[in-house]
């Protein structure tokens, strides 16, 4: 377990702080009591009398405490009298100096700080499942915690702006997601966020800074050396930088939708499922966008322009390029080194475009250019990017054929990665076989879900997450991932969820069949309903389920009735028998 | 249909019956209560007990711990009934009748629970 350094400081600060008012208090209550129990007093007779320790104690913690309670055994003599003046006021004094030593030190803003990181630190050590670290709570950092609730994972955040903290108290996940507002690259905060944790899965940074980024990349590193880490970067010097640091999955939302565009051109079935599976709610199932390949125009040739220019000349398209500031470009048809506008769309040749894409870094730029395109050519196809996830409502009023969003593409991009790892895998792999096995998975995916929208989970076969497989498997008996996934309601149906990889040991197997056997350990990416991931883990926590769905009927449960069989078995054999 | 849900919700509704049938009437009026019923409702509950041993689900469970209490409720009322009818020849007074039924009350809430419980998972899984 890490040692936290806030966890001791705040006691230690307490302590320190109260060390003078407490000596204080000790050595009042000593003089006052001493002296009470040496002045003599006397009783009703008129005889001498000491008080003893415990009642002048028990006089004094009533006067101290100013709480005028006056039971006292005997009339109290003058010199008594003398005594408790005194013991009131010293007493008065000394507790109105230790509260207010506490009052000072409860306001004292390093302290609420100190003690905000202990209770952050406190909230940390208690997650005992898998939980991943966000570094940056921007648009980004929330759209991926979204994501996570979603799946039921945790997060625990970090940020620079106490704002940003405070919202995500407001927010109702299901998960806990502590929140500290703090600098991610100093150690001691990565360490109280865990990140020496066994059970703390990745580092997922995505500050606006990639100065920033690359640093608590390598913070991390050191600290974990094991610990998967994403860092969104788009600069490629930073890029190269973090790639030494081993096990980094460095995320470039450019990089990724220009990808992703591509595989819109060359494979459109393959980007319908990855959009669907990646939660776009605008893609639907089965029903793939289809990027014309004719003449194109970008707007705007910034680091999105870029990325997308060289997708284009990859698959032989030569786009026009409008940008004030672009310079000599090698391979584009042309180069318009102006402000896209009404005139320089018609001077690049928007008449005859079969597609526009809007990527300057400027939201309204991008908007003014997508209504211009939107009235003077109505089919065209436009890609637009959005660079505020505050303009969304307007963005999604433009009925634009795609849009990029550099936050929603690296949230998706990272919940793929931190869902399983086996999905970009998947990805990969159907992008090799070709668009053909990608059709026939698609069908197979909308029989099993219909039109509800694609969930992605996956299972390991072991104790905590499959209780009955485990014990069915570990009796020796086969299983099968169609007897798995039948549906309890009725047996020849099966449950809204079909599995895409099937991970044994150190081998892959894509796309299993449903004649597939089972082994201990395997871990399961399955994609299906919500509601199909609840029944199936139902089935695959209650043996007696699983028994009924494998032999289609109930198993007596209690022992009077399995006795009952097994006398019901034995007569059946006897008979035959004889 | 099998074998065992059909034994298992006779034996438990009878259990519920017979106890609902010992509680009825005035609290205090000894001629309205039978004893012989109540040592049934004890002997129905025993064995429906004895059918919930084994099951090792969440609901099996369930099932188990409220027929326990039914019989805790029960017994309890028995035994009250056998201290106090030593003492006179008509049966319990007024008063340690009265603690007798509301035992058994309780006795009837757990059962309604074990029905209640046994409905609804019969509903839920739809064979």
């Amino acid at each position: 377990m890490a040692t936290t350094s806030e966890l001791d400081r705040v006691s230690m600060v307490v302590l320190r702080y109260m060390r003078g008012p407490v000596f204080v208090l000790i050595i009042v209550y000593a003089i006052g009591i001493t002296g009470m129990a040496l002045i003599p007093g006397q009783d009703a007779d008129g005889n001498v009398e000491y008080m003893n320790l415990f009642h002048a104690f028990y006089f004094f913690t009533y006067t101290a405490t100013t709480t005028g309670f006056g039971e006292i055994p005997f009339v109290f003599t003058d010199e008594q009298r003398l005594w408790a003046i005194l013991c009131v006021y010293m007493g008065v004094v000394a507790w109105l100096y230790a509260i207010g030593s506490i009052f000072r030190l409860a306001q004292n803003p390093h302290f609420l700080l100190a003690l905000n990181e202990h209770r952050f630190a406190k909230r940390v050590q208690r997650i005992t499942h898998p939980f991943f670290i966000i570094c940056g709570f921007g648009d980004t950092g929330s759209l991926l915690a979204r994501g996570l609730n979603e799946h039921t994972l945790s997060a625990v955040i970090l940020d620079t702006d106490l704002e940003r903290i405070k919202a995500l108290v407001l927010r109702d996940y299901r998960v806990s997601m502590p929140g500290l507002s703090a600098d991610s690259s100093v150690p001691k905060h990565l360490i109280d966020a865990g990140v020496q944790m066994a059970n703390c899965k990745g580092v997922v940074i995505l500050t606006n800074n990639d100065e920033m980024n690359v640093r608590i990349a390598v913070m991390s590193r050191l600290l974990n050396s094991d610990i998967r880490i994403f860092c969104r970067s788009s600069s490629k010097r930073q890029i190269e930088h973090l790639r030494t640091l081993g096990n980094v999955i460095v995320i470039n939302p450019f990089e990724i939708f220009s990808q992703l565009l591509g595989m819109a051109i060359t494979a459109p079935r393959l980007h319908n499922l990855n959009s669907c599976l990646v939660g776009n709610r605008k893609a639907k199932l089965g029903r793939p966008l289809q990027v014309p390949t004719g003449d194109w125009i970008i707007c705007g040739y910034g680091r999105m322009g870029q990325w997308l220019y060289k997708q284009f000349i990859l698959h032989g398209i030569k786009p026009v390029i409008i940008d004030p500031k672009a310079g000599e470009i090698e391979g584009a048809a042309r180069i318009i080194n102006n402000h896209a506008d009404g005139d320089t769309l018609d001077e690049a040749g928007l008449d005859h475009a079969a597609g526009v894409v809007a990527g300057t870094d400027n939201d309204h730029d991008n908007l003014s250019i997508l209504m211009c395109v939107q009235s003077k050519k109505p089919d065209a196809f436009t890609i637009v990017r959005q660079n505020r996830h505050e303009n969304q409502i307007a963005f999604d009023a433009t009925n634009a054929t795609l849009v990029l969003q550099s936050s929603l593409t690296t949230a998706r991009r990272v919940l793929k990665h931190l869902i399983s790892p086996q999905i970009q895998v998947f990805i990969d792999y159907l992008r090799e076989q070709g668009e053909d096995i990608c059709d026939q998975t698609v069908q197979r995916l909308r029989a099993a879900i219909g039109d509800n929208r694609p969930h992605l989970w996956h299972v390991k076969l072991c104790q905590d997450e499959a209780e009955a497989v485990v014990e069915h498997l570990r009796s020796g008996k086969p299983l099968s991932l169609s007897e798995l996934s039948r549906d309890p309601h009725d047996l020849d149906a099966s449950l809204a969820c079909m599995p895409l990889v099937i991970e044994r040991g150190q081998n892959r197997i894509m796309l299993p069949h449903h004649n597939e056997s089972l082994v201990l350990g395997d871990d399961i990416l399955f994609c299906g309903t919500e509601f199909g991931e609840t029944l199936l883990s139902a089935t695959m926590n209650n043996s007696y389920t699983l028994d009924y769905l494998i032999s289609g009927d109930d198993k007596p449960r209690g022992y009077f009735f399995r006795w009952l069989a097994g006398q019901q078995l034995d007569d059946s054999a006897h008979s035959s028998s004889t | 249909m099998n074998l065992e849900r059909v034994v298992f919700g006779f034996v438990t509704i009878l259990a519920l019956t017979f106890t609902f049938a010992f509680v009825s009437g005035d609290i205090d009026n000894a001629s309205h209560h039978n004893v012989w019923v109540l040592t049934i409702a004890i002997l129905i509950n025993l064995i429906a007990t004895g059918l919930k041993l084994g099951d090792r689900s969440q609901v099996g469970a369930l099932l188990l711990a409220s027929s326990l209490v039914v019989n805790v409720m029960l017994i309890s009322a028995r035994i009250i009934w056998i201290i106090k009818e030593s003492h006179t020849p008509t049966g319990p007074g007024a008063e340690s009748l009265a603690t007798i039924i509301s035992l058994a009350g309780g006795a009837l809430v757990a059962s309604f629970v074990t029905v209640a419980i046994l409905v609804g998972d019969t509903l839920i899984s739809r064979r």
